[in-house]
Formats: structure tokens, sequence, C-alpha cells
């Protein structure tokens, strides 16, 4: 199946255009409008009190936020990951980050249950597990604490700058 | 400034005949499309070699189309769309940087496949025009100046050797290759020690590997890999007769005679300015498909189909290495032989193979041609890993319940793998050609894979990994699996612009040269009517090495 219409199947919304043909700074600010639903998804994936550091102390969504703004990053994914956070507003009258712990697995289990919600959440994941484990230049795996609680650790040389900015 | 020679592309083929041409004294000019990312400059950063587009294209500035077979209709889509990258490493030393360098020749009866094993049918197999002994000098040459370490062990699968051994001992083992060996020995199987394309000791301006941990994808930052940058294009600069183009798109090449190419029209991807480079001898060195595609767009009056296409088989058959994979689990509870904790040291290779399959002659199961077997721990990328993990019965596992299963995943377990190499077959169904819509950003015609495979490939891939499953289960590994199908790996592509005695059947003579154009050659893996069973790289070096010298020579006599 093609990537676009994988991502956009079974969504009340579909990818806007508009979104699609935004340059990276306009963006800033249609991520700016889902930063707090980010958020809390990614303070519900990643709690504290697991064997995992959680989102909150490992700044899992600054790294998102800056991943996917980075001019090489896939912006048939970037667009995904707001419509996707707006989506799950939608479903949840704009107060998922108000929800109670349990409520919120409720409605994160219920979007899950869409392919859209599904592939969404997926993504989610991937971009904190990116950030929990990769290079602590990225600003999140803070004192390689994502490392330490696998017992796994990056090889060396580690990497300096950013996506190899030369 | 005419070059002596032109080559277009830095990988293992493209810097075998700079390094041949620059060390007989011959001006050179190597255009390659990427950047130069020099050893101190490489990191092990997963993130940027592993997750993103760094050291290839971005997806939508330049792809492929994929023809597929949908319900027996094929379907074509752009790897924009599917996020399957045809690109191999597009920097200097192209992707030999990122290999992980487990290397073997061919064996002899893989120069005559046709005549050993006869027809096929639905297959287009071939001899090739040279045997096995015009190749081993190069083999050999290659073996030292790549600096390719291991342990010569009779088999009566591997090829004859001219040197007694390799000239560095192999790179230290995991104490995983007990367990194989023990294993092996047991099920009657005879385990070899792996070449590898890692020094293991110093030499020259390269240093010994370091045990990284990180090695296949990434670049190595003590030299002790075998990339073209370092083995080849490194001392190639020393000499002082080669110009190293990196950031150079070239469009096409301009052959205003009927029988030479007169210069390469170029783009500095940087500013976009267009350029023409002029040589005497030109090279294309691209890989397989990008090869191809650059004659086919540089079609023109004098070329209507493409250079070097009088024969009309430019860009077929194309070939990959068919096979598959397979893994289980060693578990700390139930591992025997080894001590735990040495299983989980970090760093040190997995350097066996199993050549026992390469020509399967048996009673119940015929006669056949089949292939090798490469063992290797799972790739150590953490990223990856844990996301392979994070789901269970089609739901994502989140919260405390993850964060259990990871740890458990990674501190109590650790997967061996197998990775099977054998033929896959030439057929109609499997070339590139150009897409007549697509263009790239520089305004070329994109190349168009159709990817049919002979479903003799599948039935060999799968008898191979029956047997290695049984490997695993005497190492007492849990939850073996393995997976072979026709999905081709876009890193081991070869094929496209044959090689061959007949100008009608082939594009290239016995020498890489084009039939139809003298000063034109293609040294990278296109040349290959087969594949072997084995990884291609130490043949592309070998080959090109060939090449190189032949060219030095036409030049020689040009004066």
């Amino acid at each position: 199946m093609k990537r676009r219409n994988f991502l956009i199947l079974g969504s009340l919304l579909g990818i806007s255009s508009p979104l699609i043909g935004k340059s990276s700074r306009e963006f800033g600010k249609s991520l700016k409008e889902v930063e707090k639903t980010i958020r809390s998804v990614q303070q519900h994936l990643f709690p504290e009190g697991s064997k995992l550091p959680s989102a909150r102390s490992m700044n899992t969504t600054q790294f998102l936020l800056e991943t996917v703004s980075h001019p090489t990053f896939d912006k048939d994914i970037r667009a995904f990951v707001i419509e996707g956070a707006k989506e799950l507003e939608i479903r949840e009258k704009g107060q998922f980050s108000s929800l109670s712990s349990e409520e919120k697995e409720r409605a994160l289990r219920s979007y899950e249950k869409t392919n859209y919600g599904s592939n969404w959440l997926s993504r989610i994941m991937i971009l904190s597990m990116e950030g929990i484990l990769s290079d602590p230049v990225y600003g999140s795996n803070i004192k390689e604490a994502g490392w330490k609680a696998l017992g796994s650790y990056g090889g060396r040389p580690r990497p300096t700058t950013r996506y190899i900015e030369l | 400034m005419k070059y002596d020679a032109v080559i277009v592309g830095s990988g293992a083929s493209g810097g075998a005949v700079a390094y041949t041409l620059c060390k007989a004294g011959y001006k050179v000019a190597v255009l390659e499309k990427g950047r130069l990312i020099k050893r101190d400059e490489f990191s092990k950063d997963e993130l940027a070699y592993c997750r993103r587009d760094i050291v290839t294209p971005n997806l939508f500035d330049e792809y492929h189309t994929i023809e597929e077979k949908v319900d027996g209709e094929w379907v074509t889509t752009p790897t924009y769309e599917s996020g399957w990258s045809f690109w191999n490493g597009n920097i200097v030393g192209g992707s030999s940087n990122l290999m992980s360098g487990m290397l073997h020749r061919m064996h002899p009866d893989d120069f005559r496949l046709k005549s050993k094993y006869g027809k096929i049918e639905g297959a287009n197999v071939a001899d090739w025009p040279i045997g096995y002994e015009e190749l081993e000098p190069y083999y050999t040459l290659a073996e030292e100046l790549i600096g390719i370490s291991g342990k010569y062990e009779k088999h009566p699968f591997e090829p004859p050797r001219s040197t007694p051994d390799f000239p560095q001992p192999p790179t230290k083992e995991n104490d995983v290759v007990k367990l194989i060996d023990k294993s092996c020995k047991a099920l009657d199987i005879v385990p070899l020690v792996t070449p590898r394309a890692v020094l293991s000791q110093d030499k020259g301006h390269r240093n010994a590997c370091y045990y990284s941990n990180f090695c296949g994808s990434y670049g190595c930052s003590s030299g002790a890999k075998g990339s073209s940058r370092e083995a080849l294009l490194k001392p190639a600069l020393a000499t002082g007769n080669l110009t190293l183009m990196s950031n150079t798109y070239v469009k096409y090449l301009h052959a205003g005679k009927k029988d030479e190419v007169e210069y390469a029209v170029v783009v500095d991807t940087i500013t976009g300015k267009e350029k023409k480079i002029f040589a005497k001898m030109f090279v294309v060195a691209a890989q397989a498909h990008e090869s191809a595609r650059l004659l086919l767009n540089s079609a023109n009056e004098h070329h209507p189909h493409g250079l070097a296409n009088s024969s009309g088989e430019l860009g077929k058959n194309l070939i990959f290495s068919a096979g598959g994979s397979g893994q289980g689990e060693l578990h700390q509870e139930s591992l025997k032989e080894i001590k735990f904790e040495d299983l989980m040291k970090t760093g040190l290779f997995v350097n066996r193979s199993i050549m026992d399959w390469y020509f399967i002659d048996d009673w119940w199961d015929g006669k056949f041609k089949g292939g090798s077997v490469e063992f290797m721990f799972e790739h150590q990328n953490i990223i990856s890993r844990a996301l392979k993990h994070n789901n269970e019965e089609g739901r994502l596992v989140w919260g405390k319940a993850l964060g259990q299963k990871l740890v458990k995943q990674f501190t109590g377990q650790k997967n061996i793998r197998f990775e099977i190499f054998n033929d896959w077959l030439p057929n109609d169904d499997c070339f590139v050609s150009l897409d007549e819509t697509h263009k790239d950003k520089y305004g070329m015609p994109v190349g168009k894979l159709r990817l049919g495979a002979h479903p003799h490939d599948l039935e060999v891939g799968k008898y191979i990994a029956k047997k290695c499953e049984k490997v695993l289960e005497e190492m007492g590994a849990e939850n073996i699996y393995s997976s072979v199908s026709s999905v081709p790996p876009q890193n081991l592509i070869a094929g496209g612009c044959r090689f061959g005695n007949d100008p009608k059947t082939s594009v290239l003579n016995k020498y890489c040269q084009a039939h139809d154009l003298p000063n034109l050659f293609v040294a990278d893996a296109s040349f290959m009517p087969t594949g072997g069973s084995v990884p291609y790289t130490w043949t592309i070096y070998a080959n090109a090495l060939r090449v190189g010298e032949y060219i030095a020579k036409a030049l020689r006599q040009r004066k």
C-alpha cells in the first residue's frame, strides 16, 4: 500500500494538503498547537516508576519537536504527527491531557483500534524511543539513562554534533 | 583539462580502478555524487546513520520506481511512497564504508553455471567469458590491498588459492563461535572462519579494529574496515594523480561520435552549476542499477537506445542475492557450553560461515546449486532492537510493561542469526529501465526497477534455511524462525550490463569494455551474468583491479 494512503487510512480529517505544503517554520506553529497533547501521550507511554526512564525526565517532547522540525525529516510523517494528535483531541473533545491515567489508557487503547490511531501511536512510540535510546547529543537520553536501563551503550566514537553536521 | 580517465562513482569498483590507474601514473578524476566524510568525522550515531537519510539522498529528491507483481499485475510504486530506498551509501567510498565485510571468493564452478547445471526454464543463466583462474590473481591482490583477515581451511567448496593463507589472522571472536563449532560438528557440518574485510593488525596508515560493536551500517573510525576510501582512494590521492570531485552528480555521458565518449555532463550538487569533464577513457561505477540508468540517460542521435546498447541488453538481467535469514534466542538460563557473561561481551565478531551446501548432490534431494551461510549476532543497534519488541498480539506495549519487557530482552538473552546467500537466477522480469514520467531533482529520468524472482531461488533458500535451523536447535536456541522470500536485498545488486564474447547478447566484452564504444567501461557489479552464492564485494574489488589494469594497458597503447 502506498505510504500516504496507509497513513491516512481511517482518518476523520485525512492529511490536509495545506499542511503538506507548509515550510518547516510554519510547521513550528502547528506543532506548538499539539505539543500539550503529544507530551501527555508520551508521558503515558513512558511513565514514572518504570524500568525505563520516563518521558518527562528524558525531555522526549522537546526531542520529538526538534526531530520532526529538522529539514531532513520526512514531510509526510511530520504532517501525520500533527494531524494524529489533532484527531485524538477530536475524539476526546479536547480534554485528553486532563484525563486521569485510567481514562487516558482507555482513550489510547480505543484510538489504537483504528488503523489510523494505531499507526499514529506507533509513530509517537518510535519518536520517543529514538530520543530515550539515541546519543545524548540529541538532548534526550540524559546522562545515558536509557542506555543504562538496558545495559546497552552506543559505540565509540560518539557523535559530537547532531546528524553529522560537518 | 582532459583527464586520462574519468570514473563515475567512488565505491569498491571506482576506487579499485582509480587506484590502479593513479599508481600507473595516469591522471584520473573520480566523480562522486555524495560528500566526503573523513575517518575522524565518522561516529556511531544510530539516529543519523541508520534511521535518517544522512548518507543517502532524500527520497523526495532522488528515488526509483519499483515494479512488483500484485495479483498477477505489475504495479509501480515510487520509493518516496514506499520508503524502500535503493540507495546504498552515497558518500566518498560508497557503500563499502558501511559494509559488514564478510567476504568470499566465488567458486570456479560459479563461472560456468550453465555448463555445469544446464538450462533452467525461465532463467537466463549464462557462463562467464572468463574463468576463475583469470580472476584469481586479482582476488589475491584485493586480499592484500583491502586487508582481508581470515584463516584458510581446506574444504571441498573453498576455491583454490595462489597463496597459502590470508595476510592477517582473523579478528577476535565472541565465545559463541565455540558453541557454533561444537553444534556444527555434532551435525557433521564443517564451520569455516569467515574472511572479513576488517584488519586485525595495523596496516600502513590504517589501524587495527578496535571492536566498537557497531561495524555494519557505520563508517570505521580506525581505518580497519577495507573501504574503497581507506584502502584505495587514500593511496591513490597520495600519488598526486587523483582529482576527487565529491558533490558531483553526473547527468549523462556525451558521445558525439558513434564510437567515442567525449565528456561527462555534471552538476555541482551544492551550487547547481553544470559543467563538462573531458577524458580519454570513461569508467562507470555507480552501482549496478544506477550505472545502467546513466547509460540509458546518455542516449542521443548516435545511440538512440542508450550508450553501449546495440544489443538491447542494457539494464536487462539485473540480479540480487537471493536467500533469506533466520534467528534464534540464546537464553541465560538454558545456555550450554559457554558462559553467559562471555556471550554478552560486545564488539567481538562471529566469524563463522558454512559452505557445505554450496553445491548439493544428494541421493534424495538431487543435484543443484545451493548457497553459503553466515552467522552473526542480531545487529547491535539499540533503538531498532528495542522497537522490535514493543508489541504483543498486534497491540503496542507501553508503560511499565514495556520497561519490563525490554530490560528482560536486552539483559537476559542474545539473538543469534544466520543469513543465506544463494543465486538470484537472472530472468526476463528483473531489469532496470527509465521511468517515462518520474524525474529526479536534476531533471533526469529515474531508474525503474522491475523485481521479478525465479521460484527456484526460493526453493534453494528454504532448503538451506531448514538446515540452518537445525544448527540453531543444536546450539540450544529458542524461538527459532527463518524467513526466505523473493524480496530482493537492495544492497546486494548486480547485473544489467552483462559481459560476454558476443556483442549481440552482451553489453560489455570480457574486459568490461563496451562492445560499442572502446573508451567506455563499466567496472561495478553490472558485468556479472550470474552472481555466485556469496556477497559480491570481493569479486567487485578483484574484477575492478583487473579492469583497471586493462585500461592502463589501453592508455599506454594510445600513447
